[in-house]
């Protein structure tokens, strides 16, 4: 490439030319055998969890404890050392830690899942725009083993389980569904601006602070009260809180408003994604 | 049978002000850049049967063509028509991952080159034969050699069945035991009606698998045809390259 023709751009402008670039695709192996882009995310994301938690028996155990390792410590001296106001504290910190180490883990994974899979962008053609939901759905089954804080925190407070338990299933669907919408934009953003990605990471940790994470959102007046409402992260915690702690079935908005956002965030970033993806193999080289 | 035809193909690299490569979305938010074309108008076709090798020095844009061909790269301009399973071995660690073990990879990689988990799953242990790997096929890959790589990356390129062949002077890491593999597996492929498109510096063996030839030139194709023929001008215009010994 290095003696290759150059010269200068201001801006850049896409010829028309290169819209109307087709590549056919390969003919494909028999149907039977042919992967499916279930079996490319089941296949991305086995990879990425067996490098994670390794080989062997004690990898369940890893699962396990990898909660424990990032919030747990912080809940258990929330519950068990400090005395904290209102109910349940611990219970109610962890309605929003838990989901919200979901979104975290999901922006760090993204962040590095195109530079991470490197060798393999740089050698084959394939589904390269499932890579965000890959790192989202990795770090959703690291999230599942986080519910046996639930478990604990309800055990160490007496709260015992509800019918609206039943709407746990959706809730947790719809924050699966928010990690796998910014996703898409953390992995563009990880991939453009690698000097910056601590920033983007800040800004994600700031959202939890813009949100009712350490005080339940009814414990919050004010202007405060309807600002909160914006963040996508307030529906989640305090359906998570509903199902949980108060054992009442969530409001609608707390459901509906989280997926709206990622419907969106999905609707803008991923033909954006799938129109850069063309480009990895030169950013990543 | 396959086929690839290729009109005024264009790859373009845009680079900001320290001279990374950005994409060009990326490109807009900087106000000056430079552009380059590692590709620029570029009009082929390969037949059936074909074995094409792929000259030039470095920088040429030998690996940018066999990265469009492979689907690793899309063209800026032009248009390519690929008609074919493509299986392709494009660097030295063949899209291997270092912390998974030869077996995980190889079923990851079989999946994203195509094949559905439970056919993967069903060929791990063709893979591993084909490989030549032995017990070393259940180790990471992180404690395999560059040659180790490429025998895994070969074996699992070919599990595919591909019908077009892309090598990019990977198998110069290879040791001569299983370049003979990988040169019977080419023959067969070209044998069946397929195609092999070859880019590297071990002439002798790109003589022995190609008898065309593009000759590569400041990304461009600046002459194509019969690949002993092309090969003494690119040697003749100063470059190096083994000796051809037919």
């Amino acid at each position: 490439m290095d003696g290759a023709r150059g010269g200068a751009y201001h801006p850049v402008v896409e010829s028309d030319a290169a819209r109307t670039v087709t590549i056919d695709a390969p003919r494909p192996v028999a149907q039977t055998t042919r992967a499916t882009a279930v079996d490319v995310l089941v296949s991305l994301t086995a990879s990425d969890l067996r490098a994670r938690y390794g080989r062997g028996p004690l990898r369940i155990f890893k699962w396990l404890l990898d909660p424990f390792a990032l919030v747990g410590v912080y809940l258990l001296l929330v519950t068990f050392v400090l005395s904290t106001g209102g109910r349940a504290p611990g219970l109610s910190i962890a309605c929003a830690v838990v989901p919200f180490q979901l979104i975290m883990s999901t922006v760090m994974n993204a962040m590095m899942a195109v530079t991470t899979r490197r060798t393999i962008i740089l050698n084959m053609g394939f589904r390269r725009a499932l890579i965000p939901v890959a790192s989202a759905l990795t770090e959703s089954v690291a999230f599942l083993a986080s519910f046996t804080l639930f478990m604990l925190m309800m055990a160490a407070y007496r709260v015992e389980p509800t019918s609206a338990l039943v709407w746990l299933p959706l809730v947790v669907a719809a924050n699966i569904f928010f990690a796998i919408g910014i996703a898409y934009p953390s992995s563009l953003f990880g991939l453009w601006f690698r000097d910056l990605r601590n920033f983007g990471l800040s800004f994600i940790r700031t959202l939890f602070f813009l949100a009712p994470g350490l005080v339940a959102f009814s414990q919050i007046h004010g202007r405060a009260h309807e600002w909160l409402q914006f963040n996508p992260l307030t529906g989640l915690f305090e359906a998570y809180r509903a199902v949980l702690l108060f054992g009442e079935a969530p409001a609608p908005w707390e459901i509906l408003y989280p997926c709206g956002c990622a419907l969106v965030m999905l609707l803008v970033f991923v033909p954006f994604y799938r129109s850069e993806q063309r480009q990895f193999a030169k950013i990543v080289e | 049978m396959s086929r690839i035809r290729a009109d005024q193909l264009g790859v373009r690299f845009l680079f900001d002000r320290q001279r990374n490569v950005v994409s060009p979305a990326l490109a807009r938010l900087h106000r000056r850049g430079t552009a380059a074309w590692g590709l620029h108008d570029v009009t082929f076709s390969m037949e059936p049967g074909e074995g094409v090798a792929l000259i030039g020095p470095s920088g040429s844009g030998k690996t940018t063509l066999l990265r469009i061909i492979a689907g690793v790269l899309s063209p800026d301009h032009g248009r390519i028509e690929i008609e074919g399973r493509v299986a392709s071995l494009l660097s030295v660690e063949a899209g291997l991952l270092s912390v998974l073990t030869g077996r995980e990879n190889a079923l990851l990689l079989g999946v994203l080159a195509g094949l559905s988990r439970q056919r993967t799953r069903a060929v791990l242990d063709e893979i591993k034969s084909r490989s030549g790997l032995g017990g070393q096929f259940e180790l990471p890959v992180s404690s395999y050699s560059q040659g180790m790589r490429a025998r895994l990356g070969f074996a699992v390129a070919d599990a595919v069945d591909p019908e077009i062949l892309l090598l990019d002077e990977v198998h110069e890491a290879l040791d001569h035991e299983f370049r003979d593999v990988v040169e019977e597996r080419a023959r067969r492929i070209i044998g069946e009606g397929g195609i092999v498109v070859a880019a590297g510096h071990d002439h002798p063996m790109l003589a022995r698998l190609c008898s065309r030839a593009f000759l590569m030139s400041n990304g461009e194709i600046s002459s194509i045809g019969d690949f002993t023929g092309l090969q003494r001008t690119y040697v003749g215009l100063g470059h190096q390259g083994a000796p051809v010994t037919r």
